[in-house]
């Protein structure tokens, strides 16, 4: 890693990225993640059925990720705004690396997302590898890790991603 | 599904079969507001990402294999931890199998069990994704369901 600019060297270990509030969690935009890949999960649709196990319907806990992503447009917004994962773009603009794909996620899930929570996320720079060869072109892969939070600070739940960005031939 | 009896070690879950559509592809990535162009603009993918076509984002999967482990599960499986290899893209066209094997059960209690699943994610020969998940389950039918465990109880 001794090729790596100051900057991303400082990122190394440390929380780079903290996102206080981008989307209110709401049924509507979690339905449509449902319709996405045919869940008819009733914890997610059906009030009367969710009661009996999580007290009201939940947001599937696949989607936890995506409540940490602004909506496209808003009044007011300024140039990209925070994009999904904004440390993979930080990284990647540091790097000169204009191209990236998710190669690995892990997810730990702790308690569920009801429509209304407002998710805090903070995301932390584990590791950066060394510039290669791939078979998409000259690139390199990084490892973030990512805090989600309640605005009441209950931990929801914590996510491994493994990147790799890379600029084509 | 009724957890009585337990699930059993090296059962294999019945395989899912999608046709994957540009439609399915984009709809899972606006609803989890990844705008990125690989997942909804061709030409962009096809010339500057050098991909071969769009391709379905991490959440999409995993949606996929949340969905497809609770219709097995009913609402009471919980799942505790995912975690997704990608080593392929997904593509419109696709037709996507999904099959899964339960590789371990722990009884955690007499009124919890805990299951680990590896799921594959295939699209003809080539194996797409693969994906290891933890879920807790009620041991009985008249076990309370993992969702009531609180946070101070809940390790996955």
């Amino acid at each position: 890693m001794s090729d790596l600019p100051d900057l991303v060297k400082n990122w190394i270990g440390k929380t780079v990225v903290k996102v206080d509030h981008t989307v209110t969690v709401e049924r509507g935009l979690w339905l449509t993640f449902c319709a996405a890949v045919q869940d008819g999960n009733p914890l997610y649709w059906e009030d009367a059925i969710a009661q009996e196990h999580t007290g009201r319907v939940i947001a599937p806990p696949a989607l936890l990720a995506g409540w940490g992503s602004e909506l496209d447009w808003y009044p007011g917004k300024q140039g990209h705004g925070v994009r999904p994962l904004e440390l993979h773009f930080m990284l990647k603009e540091a790097l000169g690396l204009p191209n990236g794909i998710t190669i690995g996620v892990e997810l730990e899930f702790h308690e569920p997302v009801h429509a209304g929570d407002k998710v805090q996320v903070e995301q932390m720079l584990r590791a950066v590898g060394d510039e290669k060869p791939t078979r998409l072109g000259i690139g390199r892969k990084w490892t973030i890790d990512v805090v989600y939070r309640r605005q009441d600070q209950v931990l929801l739940g914590l996510q491994t991603l493994e990147m790799l960005a890379y600029r084509t031939p | 599904m009724p957890m009585n009896p337990l699930p059993v070690v090296n059962t294999r879950l019945p395989e899912l079969r999608v046709v994957v559509t540009t439609k399915a592809i984009i709809m899972g990535a606006i609803a989890s507001r990844d705008w990125q162009p690989l997942h909804h603009d061709y030409p962009w993918s096809t010339s500057t990402g050098g991909l071969p076509n769009i391709v379905m984002n991490y959440y999409t999967q995993a949606g996929w294999i949340s969905r497809y482990l609770t219709d097995w599960s009913g609402p009471q499986g919980r799942i505790a931890r995912l975690k997704l290899s990608m080593r392929s893209s997904i593509c419109p066209g696709d037709e996507l199998v999904i099959s899964g094997v339960i590789d371990s059960l722990e009884q955690e209690s007499a009124e919890r069990c805990w299951v680990k699943v590896s799921i594959e994610m295939a699209v003809g020969e080539r194996i797409a994704t693969t994906s290891q998940v933890r879920m807790a389950l009620p041991a009985t039918d008249s076990a309370p369901s993992p969702w009531s465990i609180t946070a101070a109880d809940w390790r996955p």
